[in-house]
């Protein structure tokens, strides 16, 4: 392990991603308190306020569910059950507690499944209202002071204005680098390709967020440096879906030919993109900061206004990743059961494809098992925009 | 001197090989089966011979099919989306709507000026596929090739509501055991196999005209059914398996040409013609 800390930027990166939790397990062994979170819609500011180490659970795609689906029915999300599956066989014996919050049906309807077998000293489900209207902003308000004490009874540690206030000024410079490094992929060739920028997603959200500052900086340090390489015209492509956490997807879509140059997946854009409001009252900015301005598809936006201003607010932000990335193609990975994601498709679809730019769907298992035929998709996908 | 170019396309099923010059040289069909898999050379051997050329004389070679990657004397792969349209356009300029209906694979393509424009696929279930009537052939002991011929003559087709290989086929065992005709249920196989493929490929809006090809092309009774389930005739092409060869061997030319025309030559396969070394 502590091989690991002599590694820096890019390399340290990597053995995080391929030893995902080494740095939680050693920060549990030293006496911190780490607190398991599952989705973009977990308010991570509160758990760095309280003291603990926020840690996101991942599943492996590699890894058949061989536990968990003596748990959960087999309609429910394949990455919800794959990360329980993880979860049940012990693989994060580290954690000491997890806050679920009310997204899908697939976490909802599991969360006594989750508090029950676990059996973790800490389990919190956060009742996040679906609807951004001002009562639901008091609602959010109220339940996220529920959360902080709940946090607070646990860990006896008191979250003042000032140690929340300093937690999302934290988070806030987290995400402005991250989206430094983001911008990295702007020019073409990208700097740093999908399959690096997928590791230092999962890297940086095993992580507490200090230590996640100082490996987003080593790595935009080793990256900016580089002189692009050019290996031919590839087209630029964004990759849309929800829980997409491996480097294996990303490597099919890079291997057959195409860079990856920008994403609106949870683990990445949908974490860094919208700071939290450090001019006003903590609480409102947080409530606003995971209610409003996070574009998940399980928050339904209704703008009151026509059914074109409603597509712009729920998908606007795609489109201004395809002008500011150059985006020419967009990959739309849903996985099965994924209705939330599965209502949005035809939307999403419909949206991006009226600004010239081509998307493929694709719905698919958390898992590697059908590879081959995502490869096919993807190659004849990019010889049809070639 | 004369040009000659080549397709490879490994189905799931069955290894086809065109040899092309300006026109069809030579067309090969070989079954893929399990110790062909790695042997794409024999079945370009064959071709060779039949085309009465050597190796050598091929310019450029390009593979196709979900085999694609063991083909290691090609000089470059390209999906057989791309390549059945290829294939098929220069076959029947007029389709828009292609339905391709493999071993593994069903698939819908939508063409424009000979390019793929936006395209389909099952997911990974073998309802739908050519895969499903096969498994359906054995258990009632009919012959494949006599499918599609036999259903012609059902009276009504029996409804086979399972979706999944596995449970139709016990649905189907059930029927014959309690009195139903095989051309009946043949149809019935048919007509569940043309519902999936057509709702699958009514995803893409269906302009005419409408070609289907792969292995359930050669199937008189599926492409009833699914004229039927589609609203519109359809065309099948005179050799419906070789269009993804065919298309393949099309843009090792159109490739090759482009590369002379900038004044390039195209990199090559380091491989003769022999076999996959990786099993995959």
């Amino acid at each position: 392990m502590a091989g690991i800390q002599n590694l820096k930027g890019l390399a340290k990166a990597e053995k995080y991603y391929t030893d995902y939790g080494t740095r939680a397990k050693e920060l549990r062994a030293q006496g911190n308190r780490v607190i398991g979170y599952i989705s973009a819609l977990s308010p991570v500011e509160i758990l760095t306020a309280s003291g603990v180490v926020p840690f996101r659970l991942k599943g492996n795609v590699e890894e058949a569910i061989t536990k968990g689906d003596a748990y959960m029915e087999t309609i429910v999300c394949p990455f919800v059950r794959n990360v329980f599956d993880s979860a049940i066989k012990g693989k994060f014996h580290f954690i000491d507690g997890m806050v679920l919050p009310h997204q899908c049906d697939s976490l909802d309807r599991t969360s006594d499944i989750w508090r029950d077998y676990l059996n973790l000293s800490y389990f919190h489900f956060l009742n996040v209202p679906h609807v951004t209207d001002e009562p639901s902003i008091e609602f959010m308000k109220e339940i996220l002071r529920l959360f902080i004490s709940t946090i607070e009874d646990f860990t006896g540690n008191k979250i003042t204005v000032d140690s929340l206030k300093k937690a999302i000024s934290l988070h806030n410079e987290n995400r402005r680098l991250m989206r430094s490094l983001y911008d990295l992929r702007k020019s073409n060739p990208p700097l740093i390709t999908g399959s690096e920028m997928m590791k230092v997603l999962v890297a940086a959200m095993g992580l507490p967020v200090y230590e996640s500052i100082e490996l987003i900086k080593e790595i935009i340090e080793d990256v900016k440096g580089r002189k692009p390489l050019t290996d031919g015209q590839r087209k630029r492509i964004m990759l849309i879906g929800d829980q997409i956490d491996s480097v294996i997807i990303t490597d099919t879509i890079e291997k057959a030919g195409a860079y990856l140059v920008m994403d609106d997946i949870s683990i990445g854009s949908k974490m860094y993109w919208q700071d939290v409001d450090e001019d006003k009252e903590p609480i409102l900015a947080l409530a606003e900061r995971y209610l409003r301005k996070l574009k998940i598809p399980t928050t339904f936006v209704d703008t009151g206004g026509t059914y074109e201003e409603n597509l712009n607010a729920r998908f606007g932000h795609m489109r201004k990743y395809i002008e500011e990335f150059n985006v020419e193609g967009a990959i739309l990975f849903i996985y099965k059961y994924c209705d939330p994601y599965g209502f949005e498709v035809p939307a999403i679809k419909s949206y991006i494809e009226a600004v010239a730019v081509d998307v493929l769907y694709l719905e698919d298992e958390y898992s590697i098992s059908s590879l081959a035929r995502m490869k096919t998709r993807i190659e004849a996908f990019l010889e049809m925009i070639a | 001197m004369k040009r000659y170019f080549a397709g490879v396309d490994i189905g799931s099923t069955m290894t086809k090989v065109v040899i092309f010059s300006d026109r069809i040289e030579a067309t090969i069909i070989g079954p893929t089966g399990p110790e062909h898999r790695k042997l794409a050379n024999k079945v370009m051997e064959e071709a060779l011979n039949l085309a009465q050329i050597r190796f050598e004389n091929l310019s450029y070679i390009i593979a196709t099919g979900y085999g694609r990657i063991n083909v290691p004397f090609a000089d470059r792969q390209i999906t057989e989306i791309t390549c059945h349209a290829k294939g098929l356009h220069s076959l029947l300029p007029t389709v828009k709507t292609i339905v391709d209906i493999g071993g593994q694979d069903s698939k819908g393509i939508k063409i424009k000026d000979g390019k793929v424009v936006s395209f389909v696929m099952n997911d990974k279930c073998a309802a739908g596929t050519g895969r499903f009537i096969e498994i359906m052939a054995d258990s009632i002991g009919v012959p494949l090739e006599d499918m599609g011929i036999i259903s012609l003559t059902a009276e009504k087709a029996a409804p086979i509501s399972s979706t999944c290989t596995v449970f139709a086929e016990h649905e189907i065992i059930n029927k014959l055991a309690s009195g139903e005709t095989i051309p009946n249920l043949i149809a019935g196989i048919h007509e569940s196999v043309a519902t999936r493929v057509s709702a699958m490929v009514k995803k893409l809006t269906i302009e005419q005209d409408v070609a289907v090809t792969g292995g359930g092309a050669k199937n008189i009774g599926l492409v009833k059914a699914l004229e039927k389930k589609l609203g519109c005739s359809i065309i099948v092409p005179p050799e419906p398996l070789i269009t993804g060869a065919l298309g393949a061997s099309v843009l090792a030319k159109e490739i090759f040409e482009k590369y002379e025309r900038e004044g390039q030559m195209p990199v090559r396969s380091s491989c003769g013609l022999q076999e996959a070394k990786i099993f995959s």
